[in-house]
């Protein structure tokens, strides 16, 4: 387009960039405002909510169980195969035992991700058209 | 006989019996009961969305809004543990049969009387095994040899290799254990449970004095353990699609 919108100049459906600034500028206010509104207001957890929070519950036991059941029979066999009872079981166990705890620190890092915010930043930059 | 709780052993519902003897190159292939349910479920499964999706309208209709919300539940579920964009899209179509055969299976097995296929642990274990096969499979061809270094994590200082790689590979091996167990476990937790709490009804019923009072009481636990069934019964054709998406990404996304 031309290059004379620049100039402030007021063209019929055209906002200027002072109150494009203010416009926006409130806008973050009011999405800050509300975002605050919203937590003080935190609604009572959904049942989807709580279906998810059991179903980790599900994930977190099982992932720990069956790191140390693996851990166990791995060095359960190689025990056997070795005849070195029990000296690979015990390392296998707890091998297994922290491969539990790292299945579960993994899905606890996947699951902290914060809300987005109710108005996104958003990213045209001014750009008139 | 209704002294001895219906002289029904709790188990006894899982147990799997021959509808029709079929022999098919040397091997026992009959058709069981589990057979049976297992393409009641294919049926229900193929028959919902051949109607829901017949004459798709703009505006859905009830069938048709139902079909597209479960698809978008598993859509979303693929897109938030799949993570956007490269080719985890590819998959939708297996996470979405495993959660539908599954949730479909678990439903079926809570009508009374109906067989439940998902309490058995080769049925549980035969799809974690089909998982774990297409996150190798996958891998190596995505990666190449390269998807072993899935076992190496990277930034760890070498002398903690020696410790790490047995804690992944263990990990890795423990996926597909966990994975079934939890489903079969699960399902046949509940309907044991479901099965005595009802039987004492009629145990304490058959009772003399007094304890014919008490019959209600495993009465109103049998019917809140019906609605604990139902939720479990959800959640983990819910936790199977979630698993199968996060160990995909294994596939898709190569090392952490």
């Amino acid at each position: 387009m031309s290059n004379d919108d620049q100039s402030g100049q007021k063209v019929p459906g055209e906002i200027p960039p002072d109150d494009r600034e203010a416009i926006r500028k409130r806008a973050a206010e009011l999405g800050s405002k509300l975002d605050t509104a919203k937590k003080r207001h935190a609604p009572p957890p959904s049942n989807r909510a709580k279906g998810e929070a059991m179903a980790m519950g599900f994930r977190a036991a099982s992932e720990l169980i069956g790191g140390v059941v693996v851990g166990s029979g791995i060095g359960w066999l190689l025990d056997r195969w070795l005849g070195t009872w029990p000296g690979f079981f015990i390392l296998f166990f707890l091998l297994g035992a922290a491969a539990g705890m790292l299945g579960i620190i993994r899905m606890a890092q996947r699951q902290t991700t914060p809300p987005a915010p109710s108005v996104p930043r958003d990213r045209d930059d001014g750009e008139n058209d | 006989m209704a002294a001895e709780g219906g002289g029904h052993s709790p188990i006894e519902q899982f147990a799997i019996k021959v509808v029709q003897p079929l022999k098919l190159f040397g091997y026992d292939a009959s058709i069981t009961n589990a057979t049976l349910f297992m393409l009641l479920a294919v049926a229900l499964i193929v028959g919902f969305f051949f109607v829901a999706t017949r004459n798709p309208g703009r505006v859905p209709g009830r069938l048709q809004g139902a079909a597209e919300a479960i698809y978008e539940f598993i859509a979303s579920t693929v897109r938030d543990n799949l993570d956007d964009g490269k080719d985890g899209r590819k998959y939708l179509p297996l996470v979405f049969s495993l959660f539908m055969f599954v949730l479909v299976a678990n439903m079926l097995g809570m009508i009374p009387g109906f067989f439940t296929v998902t309490s058995h642990i080769i049925v549980t274990a035969a799809l974690a095994l089909l998982v774990i096969s297409v996150v190798i499979i996958g891998g190596f061809m995505r990666h190449g040899i390269g998807f072993l270094k899935l076992f190496a994590p990277s930034g760890v200082p070498g002398w903690l290799m020696p410790i790490l790689i047995p804690i992944e590979v263990i990990s890795f091996v423990s996926r597909p254990i966990s994975l079934s167990v939890r489903l079969f476990a699960n399902m046949l937790a509940g309907h044991i449970a479901l099965k005595i709490f009802a039987g004492f009804v009629g145990a304490l019923l058959g009772a003399a004095g007094i304890a014919k009072l008490m019959a209600p009481l495993p009465l109103a636990l049998t019917t809140a353990l019906t609605a604990l069934e139902f939720l479990v019964a959800f959640l983990q054709a819910y936790v199977f699609a979630v698993l199968t998406c996060v160990y995909l990404s294994d596939a898709v996304h190569g090392a952490h």
